[in-house]
């Protein structure tokens, strides 16, 4: 076993009890813990016995296992970043929501016309916030 | 071209065209504006010699643009962080709406656009000839559009007969009228300049009435300075197209 095999299962191992320890707890939702166990079982594997990817590439077509996971870390990188950008996209709206209300909320009224305002010409009071209505 | 804001039952805007001093005060002029304070003040005593009700939102300047809102705006709005010409109108409208809109109109913060032409845009909303008056630049005079911004502005249309099937003279003109009705039925949710293309799209689906009013846009070096380029352009492609995906 080498170095970098006995760094990998370790860092991988660390991992997976982290993991399971949240799932434990609970912090993580029951399908979430098992895809991440189920990607770090595989590194796992793929870590002591590194012609498993070889094998399980050329089944699917690929020459080299390397290969392999180059293309499915790609997919996943893909993934991650359509996710983020989605969640990215929705924050970005939320703010706007509680930006808009913050400003109509705290709207300054500067009514030259009205008779309220008698000679003073700026007045600052929050506007009707349309619950009277 | 002067006219009361009160009192005289009828004034004129410019020549021919009238409002009534009460459908001035139904219109709510909507102005978004970022980092104009050069420009805002005036266009907004421009506009308050005839419509009293203005709403102009800040999207968070940091050119004390807000100091100029303050003191001369009707009604002051201001937007924490920059969300964007689209949510800046957006956060206009909703607050105009509240305190009671018949109509919606909006309006460049830079000085383009001419208060004559607004005012033949809500009167035709007014008689209910209409439930939305786009300005056209295309159909009046021309003659001072800049050769690039022309050909950008019509690459604009040119995909707005593709994407939405709606034929529009001039898709990203700033200045429109909206009746109360079609300002509730047409929700922004396009934060940045796409809420042109989107206003264009929720027109094309909702089956409201629409009329292209042609109006002068005042290139100034000023205004220009502030327009989309073809960069803008295609920004703006990529957040519309994105949008539509993405419900």
């Amino acid at each position: 076993m080498t170095v970098f095999q006995i760094f990998l299962l370790s860092a991988l191992s660390l991992g997976a009890i982290a993991v399971a320890t949240l799932a434990a707890r609970r912090a993580i939702g029951r399908a979430a813990s098992a895809f991440i166990l189920l990607v770090l079982g595989g590194g796992i594997a793929f870590a002591i016995k590194p012609d498993l990817t070889t094998a399980i590439a050329h089944r699917l077509g690929i020459n080299r296992g390397t290969d392999l996971l180059l293309y499915i870390l790609v997919l996943a990188v893909v993934y991650g970043f359509i996710v983020i950008y989605l969640k990215l996209r929705r924050v970005r709206r939320e703010l706007t929501v509680l930006v808009r209300e913050i400003a109509v909320r705290e709207a300054v009224r500067n009514d030259r016309n009205s008779a309220r305002s008698g000679g003073e010409s700026t007045t600052r009071e929050p506007a009707s916030s349309g619950r009277h209505e | 071209m002067s006219f009361a804001p009160t009192g005289s039952e009828i004034a004129p805007a410019s020549g021919d065209v009238r409002i009534s001093a009460e459908v001035a005060r139904g219109t709510w002029v909507v102005i978004p504006v970022y980092n104009e304070a050069r420009a805002v003040g005036a266009v907004i005593r421009g506009l308050r010699e005839h419509f009293p009700n203005i709403v102009c939102v800040d999207d968070g300047s940091s050119d004390g643009t807000w100091d100029v809102l303050r003191a001369e705006a009707p009604h002051a709005l201001r937007h924490l962080v920059n969300r964007g010409q689209g949510a800046a109108l957006q956060t206009g409208t909703t607050y105009a709406l509240r305190q009671g809109a018949e109509r919606i109109a909006h309006f460049d913060a830079d000085g383009q656009h001419r208060v004559e032409d607004l005012a033949r845009m809500v009167s035709l909303v007014a008689s209910g000839a209409c439930d939305i008056a786009l300005g056209d630049r295309f159909s009046g005079d021309t003659s001072g559009i800049p050769a690039g911004r022309r050909l950008l502005l019509r690459a604009a249309v040119l995909f707005h007969r593709v994407s939405s099937g709606i034929q529009l003279n001039d898709v990203h003109n700033g200045l429109r009228v909206l009746s109360r009705t079609a300002a509730e039925r047409i929700e922004l949710t396009a934060d940045r300049m796409a809420h042109a293309s989107e206003i264009v799209d929720l027109i094309a689906r909702s089956g409201l009435r629409v009329s292209q009013v042609p109006v002068t846009i005042r290139y100034t070096e000023y205004s220009k300075a502030k327009g989309q380029n073809w960069t803008g352009g295609f920004r703006i492609i990529f957040h519309y197209l994105v949008g539509k995906v993405l419900r």
